[in-house]
């Protein structure tokens, strides 16, 4: 049996401190995803910790067939979704991004000219994804930050697969037409295209 | 080549062999759409996961006490709630009753033990009733129709079981 199954049991049976070694181990991935939902280091907190509490309170229906992961995002991905259907507005800005102290430009990088290049695309694209609908974005940030299969997102968002890719490839086009629209602060060379088609 | 195909293999993030990436890099130098698909691509394939601010786990620890101290709290009140509601209805459902109890408890008792006495001179009576059809009703019923009606409750029970035993099995399927 993995660590992770027995702190699972363990929390299950009312141990706070198995249910805090997976916090520990699942923070980021459900941070992240709350993050690249709502876009607000704020926000994302308070989602990320609004999910744990709802895994607590809710251990004793998790199916141990299931990936404990994928069962963490799911509820992580309906909450924000349900948050951003609550909001009128995305008052999501650059600016907010720059002041968070976790996804800034290394500076003492070997190149920091393609470092600042790179932090700049990320906003960027992080711009992009808060004009995406909420399911969308949720699917895009678990294929590409949490690394999700498409089945994966597919039970995490009780969705069908070929739902899910149908909504990778529409959110794709969209974040192309964006990326498009909005203007790029530092102009760089193209790389060549390499395969799969990233 | 027309510009379809290329919009599907990225869009669909296809994985490519070579003749295909060379044709690919030759048609993004001309189409600008392609190159904000690919750019996009590429920049979803190079993001970074974000962690949250130091001592995520030890927030966590406080807001989960915190909830759970609001449901403890929660719970308090809930049953105070519902004891005082439940105590309400019972006095108002029975303040006449009540009324009479502080006014006159003499008159109340007395009218309590009147009911009770009449109570048990019905029962009395219905089961003398009883007592008398079930002596006198046998003798004026012919003795076919006790058999008739002992078949028809045999018959009766037999489709009771049967119906029961087919509506009880339980499928064994494939």
């Amino acid at each position: 049996m993995t660590d992770e199954m027995t702190w699972i049991i363990q929390a299950q049976h009312g141990d706070d401190d198995s249910f805090t070694n997976l916090v520990e181990t699942y923070q980021k991935p459900v941070y992240n995803l709350c993050y690249r939902m709502l876009g607000e280091m704020e926000a994302a907190e308070d989602a990320a910790q609004e999910t744990f509490l709802k895994a607590y309170q809710n251990l004793t229906r998790y199916d141990r067939e299931r990936s404990f992961a994928t069962w963490l995002l799911s509820i992580a991905a309906h909450h924000c979704i349900d948050k951003l259907r609550r909001r009128r507005f995305n008052s999501v800005s650059i600016d907010e991004d720059e002041e968070g102290q976790t996804d800034i430009p290394d500076h003492s990088a070997p190149d920091p000219e393609s470092e600042i290049m790179k932090h700049q695309q990320r906003e960027r694209l992080q711009d992009c994804l808060q004009s995406l609908d909420p399911t969308d974005r949720a699917a895009v940030a678990m294929r590409y930050w949490q690394d999700c299969s498409e089945v994966e997102i597919a039970q995490a968002l009780n969705l069908t697969v070929p739902a899910v890719k149908s909504r990778l490839h529409r959110a794709r086009r969209a974040l192309a037409e964006l990326w498009e629209e909005k203007p790029t602060r530092m102009r760089h060379e193209r790389k060549p295209y390499g395969s799969p088609a990233f | 080549m027309d510009h379809r195909p290329f919009e599907d293999w990225l869009l669909d993030n296809q994985t490519l062999n070579l003749e295909q990436e060379r044709q690919l890099n030759v048609h993004l130098r001309t189409c600008s759409s392609c190159t904000a698909i690919a750019e996009v691509n590429l920049a979803l394939n190079s993001v970074r996961e974000v962690a949250p601010a130091a001592g995520f786990s030890d927030r966590f620890q406080v807001r989960l006490a915190a909830n759970k101290q609001a449901l403890r709290w929660r719970n308090i009140w809930g049953f105070l709630i519902l004891t005082l509601s439940a105590l309400g209805i019972l006095v108002w459902a029975a303040w006449p009753i009540l009324k009479d109890l502080i006014l006159s408890p003499v008159n109340l008792l007395a009218s309590w033990i009147s009911s009770l006495a009449s109570f048990w001179a019905a029962i009395q009576a219905i089961t003398r009733t009883g007592v008398m059809l079930f002596k006198v009703v046998p003798g004026f019923v012919p003795v076919y129709v006790w058999m008739a009606i002992l078949i028809a409750a045999g018959v009766w029970c037999v489709v009771w079981v049967v119906s029961l035993i087919k509506f009880t099995k339980v499928s064994q399927g494939v």
